[in-house]
């Protein structure tokens, strides 16, 4: 059992990594700063290094959320089996369905779910979940979207050149955020390595805790950190073919200036947030970053219709999953028989997953999550801009 | 509920973002100088270019070194 939730919690983390490395590297790519295969391979060697740098996050996991051991109410491999199974069935539905959602809130609400279903509610350590968790899932891409929106205005300020005499615009020359570019979205790989590998680092260590070969309390192991680092990092490898692929299609109006800033948010968000032990989302605050920079141009306006939706997909996968995992756990629960049907039903889910995604058109819809936040932020048109600064001109004659 | 914590992760994220932006928004505007044609530019612009660059990279590796639990034991 323990072997089976090692196994599933790695490849768990390899699909995090698969999916996420369009986040940090698809913008350096398209406004081609860097070559794919090289933006690849550094994306995977950073998940690789941050995965190494801190674990407070894994601590999270693994000690904060259930309460294990000591105080007599005992987890077991069955229920983070059963958590684990929610997470990645409920990852399944969304991804059929198209829907936004989170795969670190997915992993949290299934252990939730199972933990209250198959111990009871008093399982669960309520204040550390509010705090290390739900709390900084609503605040955290907020406090990078205003990071990202107030950088965004000063990376404009900053670098917008009038000629001193007639006050015409000169050439703006901001062609450097460019290669800066390279470096905020290598922070954004390094800052992934060090929150989304951690979850996995924290699950496997409940395990080991759980069955009673690890003391509980006590952080990861080191064999435990290196085989989810390395999950994560040819996870990353991996799907960077996918983006690859993509390129043709281009991507979101983001300019080099707004990238850059919202980057530099979204990797501080993150590491501070990593530092202090908070799981987040990566893909939340990556896109809470696109939408504050998108702001912090001049002349755009929020599309509420498609951040709503966005929102509501946040706020959703935590319970649903949940749902999805404390069904697990009762199945479970029956004995053998059930675990044998959740471990097929869980493996085909993932198989198919595999070969649907291999077999499907790759568009940068599905290959960059943090698409669709770009969408929420309406750009005013080059013409519209361009008609409504000739008339400006005409009035002032 | 420690809201201590949730403030510090704002402030350490916006004090952290708008220092590496404006370090390097700052370098690439002194780059921009550099480089305009008709005027004779001063060669400290290309410089003082570097030197926000440069001092960017320092506040990264700075903050990198804060968050690395290996150096602060």
């Amino acid at each position: 059992m323990v072997a089976l939730v090692i196994a599933l919690a790695l490849f768990f983390d390899f699909t995090n990594g698969f999916h996420d490395t369009a986040n940090a590297m698809a913008t350096p790519i398209a406004t081609g700063a860097i070559k794919p295969k090289t933006a690849v391979a550094l994306a995977a060697v950073l998940n690789l290094v941050g995965a190494f740098l801190s674990t407070e996050v894994a601590k999270t996991v693994s000690g904060g959320i259930i309460k294990e051991g000591a105080d007599g109410i005992q987890i077991t491999p069955d229920i983070i089996f059963a958590g684990l199974m929610g997470a990645i069935l409920w990852n399944m539905i969304t991804w059929l369905k198209g829907l936004p959602s989170s795969s670190s809130h997915a992993l949290f609400g299934g252990l939730i779910g199972a933990a209250i279903a198959g111990i009871g509610i008093q399982s669960v350590n309520f204040d550390s979940l509010m705090q290390k968790v739900i709390l900084p899932a609503i605040f955290a891409p907020v406090i990078a979207g205003g990071a990202a929106y107030i950088c965004t205005r000063l990376a404009y300020a900053l670098t917008s050149r009038h000629d001193p005499e007639t006050g015409s615009k000169l050439t703006q020359k901001r062609g450097g955020f460019r290669t800066g570019q390279i470096f905020t979205s290598s922070l954004v790989a390094l800052a992934h390595g060090t929150n989304d590998a951690q979850k996995t680092m924290g699950i496997i260590t409940l395990v080991l805790i759980a069955a009673g070969t690890q003391k509980p309390g006590s952080g990861p192991q080191f064999w435990v950190i290196a085989a989810c680092a390395f999950a994560i990092a040819i996870g990353t490898y991996a799907g960077g073919w996918r983006i690859i692929r993509t390129m043709g299609s281009g991507l979101t109006d983001v300019k080099p200036a707004q990238g850059f800033a919202a980057e530099s948010s979204t990797a501080s968000a993150i590491l501070a947030s990593s530092h202090l032990g908070f799981a987040l989302s990566t893909t939340q605050v990556a896109s809470g970053s696109v939408i504050g920079s998108g702001l912090g141009r001049k002349g755009t306006s929020v599309r509420w219709g498609t951040a709503g939706r966005i929102a509501i997909g946040w706020l959703f996968t935590l319970p649903a999953a949940g749902i999805v995992g404390a069904l697990t756990a009762m199945l479970v629960k029956t004995g053998v028989v059930g675990v044998l049907i959740a471990a097929v039903a869980g493996t085909s889910a993932v198989l198919f997953m595999f070969i649907q995604s291999r077999k499907s058109h790759v568009g940068h819809h599905n290959a960059v999550e943090v698409e669709e936040a770009g969408q929420a932020v309406r750009f005013r048109k080059k013409k519209a801009m361009a008609a409504s600064r000739a008339n400006k001109s005409k009035d002032a004659k | 509920m420690h809201w201590l914590e949730l403030i510090q992760v704002a402030g350490a994220t916006l004090i952290a973002a708008v220092t590496v932006v404006v370090l390097y928004s700052v370098g690439v505007r002194f780059t921009a100088i550099a480089g305009d044609p008709e005027q004779a530019t001063p060669r400290w612009m290309k410089s003082l270019a570097y030197a926000c660059f440069g001092l960017c990279g320092i506040a990264v590796l700075f903050g990198l070194y804060l968050i690395i639990p290996y150096f602060s034991k």
